[in-house]
């Protein structure tokens, strides 16, 4: 029976999973929509798993990422409960070595890592708008009529350059229907926008950083080849997509959680593929033991409440003894 | 009059000083979301979130049945300095007849100072008055130094929520002070409990200690900045902000002969990289870094009300400081949104850049 690692990155727009071996070789990675359902879908991707393997595999250790990693971690029972930037950092730290800076745009949120002696040294991820992001592509790609899939191959294709602005999705939207009305192609939009994303995600996240290659471009819109090609010539150098550009989140996960298994002996907190099969249902709450009114969240699985979280004063999360 | 004021860090020290001098005095309520709302709707859409929440403080005092309003004024060329005004307006367009009072920098205008000290007398003494503020001066010193103290225990607390009940407690105790000499008995009750307080005992060098500078608001008004001590406090990172009321007072209404305040030392620091007072605190806010620099913190957290002028520019010059004084420095702007899981994970990022940074240094 082969050890593996899991890796689980529960993100806004998807669900990722990959399974590694002790050498970090990918044995399996998934990719799923999370469709505003976090649990059910590390569940349906647990599911998979288990169905690849059949037994063939023993879990040595689990790590969780993303924006949902807290609730998954709790569930799966996950040895390591990381944020996305240090995973980001550690998966391509770990299979495109020298990198220096790393791009990262997903479904809601972008961020830039910048490394040095395989260390970040410097991070910035975006605030408040959502502009440059995979879900406003995938918006724009349903207003055009053009499947997500095809935005890339077709920015390819453009002929002449078109200016949009990308300071904000609503300025670029208005400016893509002018343009429209111009008479430029659907294509040469396309490749406007893909470098109105492009020149805004610099200027928004890179401000004051300096941008050294190798540069590693990752996240869902990696698959992206207009934004790849925009970014190429935004920056005047090549820029690498890894292999698994979409779950690096994931690897980075299974990596930390090797890691620390190897580091410290200890043997996985790894609930077994059954845990897909409880109940596990999450609420919340209004204390009213104060002025403070925290919005307790509480976790039940298996009819046994395993996590509490959100008040302010410990007294429901000192409140669980595990 | 019954009299209240903006709701902003440790509010016991505010209402001591209006009891002392035997006003009713009405506490506004803790901002909560009901606060940031009733702000954000009878505010311009484009006013800093301050300015917001506080009006929606002053709504809620004045819903108690405050008649009265008592405030400090903004100095220096930032919209800060038109708060008062502002909020009158606003009070006054949505149907509140009550006073404003503000406080501008005395030494910029002495008339005005001396009608509101007026004002607020109550038929006291000025000499009534001065011991007053000698009370509740010595009050915020000794409050101040308990809560520096409790940003470090936080990030050590056995059980989690210990350090931010002693907290309450001591507040309470501080609450009921009436002379010099209850402080000092205050400051030893509140030494007591911190004793009390169980902790987990990590090496020197394995401790982090993280700055927060920024706009004051933001800073020092924990229901409004997320909880940032705490959450860093939680992360195991200990905490000292760039503001405390004793050192506000220190440089805004000590006379210079009375005092040197460190404000002074920290606005010189700041000189190379910023020369002109832009209004706000982002001279400060600039200083700060390079002073926490220097006393080798580990890290800043550099909070700015979203759309702020001053923390924008001082923004802008974070990147030269970082790279002259090798100090990593966060940025996060601070608005309505309350959801935590962005903030959770830049805070986290933040925190694992800087342990590996130290490791380094270490090893």
């Amino acid at each position: 029976m082969k050890g593996v690692f899991l890796g689980i990155d529960v993100g806004s727009v998807s669900t990722n999973l990959v399974a590694i071996d002790k050498n970090n070789n990918i044995l399996s990675s998934l990719y799923l929509r999370t469709n505003g359902q976090p649990v059910e879908a590390s569940r349906i991707g647990l599911r998979k798993l288990y169905k690849e393997f059949e037994g063939r595999i023993k879990v040595l250790g689990v790590g969780t990422t993303g924006s949902g990693r807290q609730l998954t971690g709790i569930m799966v029972g996950a040895d390591v409960i990381k944020n996305e930037i240090t995973a980001h950092a550690t998966a391509t730290i770990t299979y495109v070595p020298g990198t220096r800076t790393i791009f990262e745009i997903g479904g809601q949120d972008s961020k830039i890592i910048i490394l040095k002696d395989g260390m970040v040294t410097d991070f910035a991820m975006n605030t408040v708008c959502a502009a440059g992001t995979g879900s406003f592509l995938e918006h724009q790609s349903e207003r055009l009529g053009i499947p997500i899939e095809k935005f890339g191959d077709m920015a390819l294709t453009a002929e002449r350059n078109v200016r949009i602005a990308g300071r904000c999705t609503v300025f670029a939207e208005s400016d893509m229907i002018a343009k429209q009305q111009f008479g430029f192609s659907k294509a040469e939009i396309i490749n406007g926008l893909c470098e109105a994303l492009v020149r805004n995600y610099i200027n928004n996240l890179g401000r004051g950083k300096k941008l050294e290659p190798p540069y590693v471009f990752q996240g869902g819109v990696a698959a992206n080849k207009g934004i790849v090609s925009a970014f190429e010539k935004e920056l005047n150098h090549k820029v690498t997509v890894p292999e698994n550009y979409g779950v690096m989140g994931a690897i980075g996960a299974a990596v930390l959680a090797r890691e620390l298994i190897e580091r410290s002996g200890n043997s996985t907190k790894f609930r077994g593929f059954e845990c897909a099969e409880l109940e596990f249902t999450p609420t919340s709450f209004v204390c009213n033991g104060c002025d403070n009114a925290c919005e307790v969240i509480k976790i039940v699985m298996d009819g046994k409440i395993v996590a509490m979280w959100g008040d302010r004063c410990g007294k429901w999360t000192n409140s669980i003894i595990i | 009059m019954k009299v209240s004021f903006p709701y902003m860090g440790t509010t016991v020290i505010y209402k001591k000083l209006f009891e002392l001098l035997d006003h009713e005095v009405i506490e506004p309520p803790v901002p909560s979301q009901r606060t940031i709302d009733l702000g954000v709707k009878n505010s311009p859409e484009f006013a800093c979130y301050p300015l917001k929440v506080i009006l929606g403080s002053y709504i809620e005092a004045i819903e108690l049945g405050a008649t009265t309003l008592i405030t400090s004024g903004g100095h220096g060329p930032c919209r800060a300095g038109f708060y008062g005004e502002t909020h009158y307006r606003i009070l006054k367009s949505l149907g509140y007849d009550i006073e404003l009072i503000v406080f501008d920098a005395y030494k910029r205008d002495i008339t005005g100072t001396i009608k509101n000290v007026r004002k607020i007398l109550n038929g006291k003494s000025l000499g009534y008055l001065w011991k007053t503020l000698k009370i509740v001066y010595l009050m915020a010193k000794s409050m101040d130094k308990i809560e520096k103290k409790i940003q470090k225990l936080r990030a050590y607390e056995t059980y989690k929520g210990s350090c931010n009940r002693a907290w309450e407690e001591i507040q309470k105790i501080y609450d009921s002070v009436k002379s010099i000499e209850d402080i000092v008995n205050a400051e030893l009750q509140s030494k007591a409990i911190l004793d009390n307080i169980k902790v987990i005992e990590v090496s020197e060098s394995e401790r982090i200690k993280i700055g927060i500078v920024g706009e004051i608001y933001v800073v020092m008004e924990k229901s409004i900045n997320l909880k940032i001590e705490e959450i860093l406090g939680a992360m195991g990172a200990e905490v000292e902000r760039s503001q405390y009321i004793s050192e506000w007072i220190d440089y805004n209404l000590l006379p210079r002969w009375v005092s040197k305040p460190y404000e002074l030392e920290i606005l010189k620091k700041g000189e190379k990289f910023i020369k002109e007072i832009i209004g706000g605190h982002a001279k400060q806010t600039v200083g700060h870094i390079v002073d926490y620099a220097e006393r080798r913190f580990d890290g800043v957290v550099h909070l700015m009300p979203f759309a702020c002028l001053p923390e924008l520019v001082s923004q802008s010059i974070i990147p030269a400081i970082t790279k002259e004084y090798n100090i990593p420095v966060i940025t996060l702007p601070i608005d309505e949104q309350t959801g935590l899981a962005n903030v959770q994970t830049r805070i986290e990022a933040f925190l694992d850049l800087i342990k590996n940074k130290k490791r380094i240094r270490i090893a």
